[in-house]
């Protein structure tokens, strides 16, 4: 089974995240610039709301049996503080059915 | 109902968007995203990259240490190369068509870097428009 893992994290973490995945064994990777609000409803300053607060986007698919390893990875690696903050970002999982390499031509990872 | 995401060269966008219309889908989002793959492990293909580049990126301008390390941490495969992203939502019998269309407008002579495409499972869509849903929403 293979597995796409949509973490968003802020955007000052993502090279340490991906560096970190990367020294995993966890080398491919897809980053989007996103902006986005969450629970807290964004950022409230004065009057001022900010709803559109900028993130990375990081797509990864990987097999099944990675998926805690690079889950905690993340998880350990994006957060700010030892307790985490509001805005670190979120991890969806979601199941893939297929993967194709192009170059190769063939089916699978 | 299935989502096919394919991450294509900056390039190949045109190719592809003919590829799909010939497929019969009109229908598709892209995005510009960056994007690395897997680590190349075969030494003689990165020596092959390496040459090919060097010989490209050098002229009298550039010194020959800092085009070496530039060439280097090309194939490092730490960097990220900008892509673009397609995401289309197609009826189930469709998969197989279309990922050979997208498969065979993006294959090139480089190999390394064509590419990935992944088909996910979507549980439902729906038409703004008309307020329909399921798999008549598609198209």
């Amino acid at each position: 089974m293979v597995l796409l893992i949509r973490a968003i994290v802020r955007p000052e973490k993502k090279d340490d995240v991906l560096a970190e995945l990367s020294s995993a064994g966890f080398n491919a990777a897809t980053m989007v610039d996103v902006v986005g609000r969450g629970k807290q409803k964004g950022i409230r300053i004065g009057g001022m709301v900010y709803d559109e607060i900028p993130k990375t986007l990081i797509l990864m698919v990987i097999p099944d049996e990675a998926r805690d390893k690079v889950i905690r990875t993340i998880l350990a690696v994006g957060k700010t503080g030892k307790e985490g903050t509001f805005g670190d970002g979120k991890i969806f999982v979601s199941l893939v059915d297929e993967v194709y390499t192009i170059s190769k031509g063939t089916a699978g990872l | 109902m299935k989502e096919i995401m394919a991450v294509v060269r900056m390039k190949k966008t045109g190719a592809t968007k003919k590829a799909l219309v010939a497929a019969g889908v009109a229908g598709f989002t892209a995005v510009k995203v960056l994007g690395r793959g897997n680590l190349v492990t075969d030494p003689q293909a990165i020596e092959e990259c390496k040459e090919k580049l060097l010989s490209m990126g050098m002229d009298e301008f550039s010194e020959a240490g800092d085009t070496d390390k530039t060439v280097t941490s090309f194939l490092d495969g730490s960097r990220f190369f900008p892509r673009r992203l397609f995401t289309i939502l197609v009826h189930d019998d469709d998969v197989p068509r279309i990922i050979e269309a997208v498969a065979k407008a993006n294959r090139t002579e480089y190999g390394i870097g064509d590419g990935t495409i992944f088909v996910l499972p979507i549980s439902d869509a729906v038409r703004m428009r008309t307020g329909e849903a399921g798999e008549s929403a598609i198209w």
